[in-house]
């Protein structure tokens, strides 16, 4: 299994969303999500980096987002770029995006 | 396996005339004239490729491809500007998803880094073109307590036509009623519920839904129901589906919004329905009832049946335009079917022997006694129209435009302006002139060093063209066209021309001209395509090493052409080819010379006849000449050429074939007989013996016998050399005549 970049800081998960969130990505993001729900009850995703993004990376995302609000976790996701802000007006999540990562 | 590897091999087929498409489309991509529909078929290239390469599991091949696409998206969406540095890292990815579809093809993984450069490149321009991500102030501090997303219908896998029928009918009827459609647009309700395994082809709905958002003002309402929990959900599946609502100018149809979709089609449920503006009058708005097809507003203007349920084979995901789901939607119904080559081949051949079967059947039918078998003869005449008409729609199967050969051009123009610093315009027509399959194959080298000759060796640079009057950038033009049953191609360029004296003197200095020899113009010029010979003063990466116009020549002469060249000195030079239009079968009339049977290509014959002895004269030292026409015409005696004994020698007792050849001079081939026309089947000459002069080909009669089938530019060549090495043995008695009065031919 391979997490990708992550810190545990005073019980809460950073995620670095790297760059590229391609289809390749979505199975680490996806495992790297479900170790940081095992690990805290907060998880942030950072994303300020991202440049590409697949649905299926966004939809792991959404997923993370669904758990969350259905066992009382906290998640967020963090300075989304605008790479994946338009990624997520494409396919109509967009309000979901303003929701997850208002400050 | 075996059915998989024969969808590999169309996959491997289409995705090389894909790869075609996609660098005509780059080399036409210019900065600041940005056609939308270029961009979009280089996409649409690139995306099949990746598709189809999905399909097969070639990963690093759509991982690849993936990166060209992405960047190609960003110059379909304006957010990726179009410059001639993209343009270059876009026909060098071109040129990569080529070699990566190399690997695959051969099975071998690519060496480690292959991509590394050019995806880099790609990248550079992706960030370099779409902004920037900005980070908010602060991050977020508490999450939002709920989810946001309902479900807007009931995920029900197994009634999909209910489902769609009942949310098409219900967003139909509401919006109707709530949001009229405004005059002189179309509103169209897009549902598109892809497959789960839609991604792993590589498919990416984002690039669908903004491509939808490009034909008007969409709103997108993603279904997240299906959504399984963290636990359960496996991270390539796609779970997530779309309703599109999309308000678009009416000129946005059906066709329009499938395109979006013809890489899926196959992949997905997609119901598309319409609804119209409400009609004029303003006191009776309609009643919303029905949401399937009906006249009155909302209108469903068209529905696309789901897709049916079973897998299809795997290589339907690399067919550039699949059939959509929907066979009633005529638009996107294939008229053309893929043949493998050989079967075209095999059929060739077995009317090529049915071609020689027939004209046996012929030979003997000469041998009935003359009045009687009517019948028979009637229905040998009608077999012999039907095998002629076989024979043309045969060959017209092989035949291919020349477009796959002219299309690679402008690259090769493109970059061999860039490395001599020359500014070339390439201007071409008749891409449309279709010749042989084979021909067209093998005319991409000799094109290849003319065009390079043409602007290394032609055409000046562009302040030297300054200096003459010439606009900075030269003009290379590459042109087709059927002449007298061949094809003909053209390649002139406005530069200064050939340079006489130098090639004279270069000619001279390897040897290959005895000094002080008088050469006219036309034999000059036709020095460079001696081998070995050069005017380049320096090797260059484009020319000068002397390789290049004997093995133009060569090649042409190979494929049963020829070559020719005229020079205007200050004003340019013009290449011509001239090619036969197939290799498989000609007409053809023999003739007979003493005991041996040749064949006359007939688009080379002007007529026959058997001359005065008043017409003929002899130039002394030099040839015999025929007045025919008002013309004085060179006779050629073929059993001189051949060294046939028996003939008949004299041309007032001969017959005079008199024949034409591309560039439009005449010569009168001296033959005892005229036997008659027939189809004949060409047989290589080079293939099963070896070269000959004067002979294009060999071909079997209807007796079983072997006959040459005749060059006639090759034989006028033949003659000529004959004149100048010997005395002329002494054949017919004929007048002399001053030599000067002749005109060359």
């Amino acid at each position: 299994m391979t997490l990708i970049k992550w810190s545990d800081e005073g019980g809460t998960v950073r995620l670095g969303l790297p760059s590229d969130l391609d289809l390749a990505m979505a199975q680490p993001l996806l495992d790297s999500l479900r170790a940081g729900f095992a690990a805290s009850g907060t998880v942030i995703a950072e994303a300020a980096a991202v440049e590409r993004v697949s649905t299926a990376c966004v939809q792991a995302l959404l997923v993370a987002s669904r758990h969350a609000a259905e066992h009382n976790r906290t998640f967020a996701i963090a300075q989304p770029s605008e790479i994946l802000a338009e990624a997520c007006e494409d396919l109509g999540l967009d309000g979901w995006l303003k929701q997850w990562s208002q400050a | 396996m075996e059915d998989l590897s024969r969808f590999k091999q169309t996959y491997f087929d289409e995705s090389a005339e894909l790869l075609e498409v996609a660098e005509s489309g780059l080399l036409r991509l210019t900065p600041g004239e940005v056609d939308s529909d270029e961009v979009n078929a280089i996409f649409r290239a690139v995306h099949s490729i990746k598709g189809g390469g999905g399909a097969f599991g070639f990963t690093e091949l759509v991982a690849f491809a993936h990166e060209f696409e992405t960047v190609m998206d960003g110059v379909r969406n304006n957010t990726v500007p179009v410059t001639t540095e993209l343009v270059d890292t876009l026909i060098r990815a071109n040129d990569l998803l080529g070699q990566m579809l190399a690997y695959a093809r051969e099975g071998d993984p690519a060496p480690a880094g292959t991509t590394d450069g050019t995806v880099a490149a790609l990248r550079r321009h992706l960030s370099g073109g779409a902004p920037q991500a900005q980070a908010p102030a602060a991050a977020p501090a508490a999450p939002p307590p709920t989810p946001v997303y309902a479900p807007t219908y009931a995920d029900d896998e197994d009634d999909e036509a209910g489902l769609f029928g009942d949310a098409m009918a219900a967003i139909a009827a509401a919006r109707a009623e709530e949001d009229p459609v405004p005059p002189g647009k179309l509103r169209w309700t897009i549902v598109f519920r892809p497959r789960s395994d839609l991604l792993m082809s590589g498919n990416e709905p984002a690039f669908m839904l903004r491509a939808l958002r490009r034909l008007g003002d969409a709103t997108v309402e993603c279904h997240t129901d299906a959504l399984p929990n963290l636990q359960n959900l496996e991270a390539e599946l796609l779970h997530l589906s779309w309703t599109v609502t999309l308000l678009a100018d009416a000129d946005v149809d059906l066709d329009k919004i499938n395109d979006v979709f013809e890489f899926v089609a196959d992949d997905c449920d997609i119901r598309i329905t319409a609804e119209a503006p409400p009609p004029a009058a303003p006191e009776a708005p309609p009643p919303v009832t029905d949401p399937v097809p009906v006249a009155t507003p909302p209108t469903v203007v068209a529905a696309i049946p789901e897709a049916p349920k079973a897998e299809p084979p795997k290589a339907e995901a690399a067919r550039p335009r699949p059939n959509g789901g929907g066979a009633e939607h005529a638009g996107l119904t294939s008229h053309t079917i893929r043949v493998d080559l050989d079967k075209i081949d095999r059929l060739v051949n077995m009317v090529g022997e049915m071609v020689i079967t027939q004209a046996m059947i012929a030979e003997h039918v000469r041998e009935l006694p003359p009045g009687e078998f009517q019948e028979l003869l009637e229905g040998l005449e009608q077999l012999a129209q039907h095998t002629r008409e076989l024979r043309e729609s045969v060959m017209s199967i092989r035949a291919q435009p020349v477009s796959s050969v002219f299309s690679r051009m402008p690259r090769l123009v493109r970059e061999c302006a860039a490395t001599t610093g020359k500014e070339v315009q390439l201007v071409t027509s008749g891409e449309t002139t279709e010749v042989d399959k084979t021909v067209v194959e093998n005319l991409v080298d000799p094109l290849t060093h003319m065009i390079r000759n043409s602007i290394d060796h032609g055409l000046e640079g562009p302040d030297e063209r300054e200096r003459v009057g010439k606009p900075r950038a030269g003009t290379v033009h590459l042109s087709a066209q059927h002449r007298s049953g061949r094809i003909v191609i053209e390649i002139t360029d406005d530069g200064r021309g050939i340079n006489r004296p130098k090639v004279l003197s270069k000619a001279i200095e390897k040897g290959l001209v005895q000094p002080g020899a008088t050469l006219s113009d036309e034999e000059i010029d036709n020095l460079i395509f001696l081998p070995g010979f050069s005017t380049a003063d320096q090797v260059s990466n484009l020319s000068g090493r002397g390789v290049g116009m004997d093995v133009v020549r060569r090649n042409i002469t190979s494929l049963g052409g020829r070559i020719g060249v005229y020079s205007t000195p200050g004003e340019g030079s013009r290449f011509v080819l001239s090619l036969p239009l197939t290799l498989a079968v000609l007409d053809g009339m023999v003739i007979s010379v003493g005991e041996e049977r040749f064949v006359l290509p007939l688009t080379n014959i002007v007529e026959s006849l058997r001359p005065k002895a008043a017409d003929l004269h002899g130039l002394v030292g030099k040839c015999d000449v025929m007045m025919a026409r008002g013309e004085y015409v060179r006779l050629v005696y073929l059993h001189q050429l051949f060294g046939i004994p028996g003939a008949v020698a004299d041309p007032t007792h001969a017959l005079v074939v008199l024949v034409e050849t591309e560039d439009g001079s005449r010569l009168g081939l001296v033959v005892d007989e005229v036997l008659g026309q027939q189809q004949v089947v060409i047989k290589s000459l080079e293939a099963n013996f070896r070269r000959l002069d004067g002979v294009a080909a060999a071909t079997i009669l209807g007796d079983g016998r072997v006959a040459l089938i005749l060059d006639v530019a090759g034989l006028r060549e033949m003659s000529r050399h004959m004149d100048s090495r010997a005395p002329r043995p002494p054949s017919p008695p004929v007048a002399a005549l001053p030599a000067p009065a002749l005109e060359p031919v």
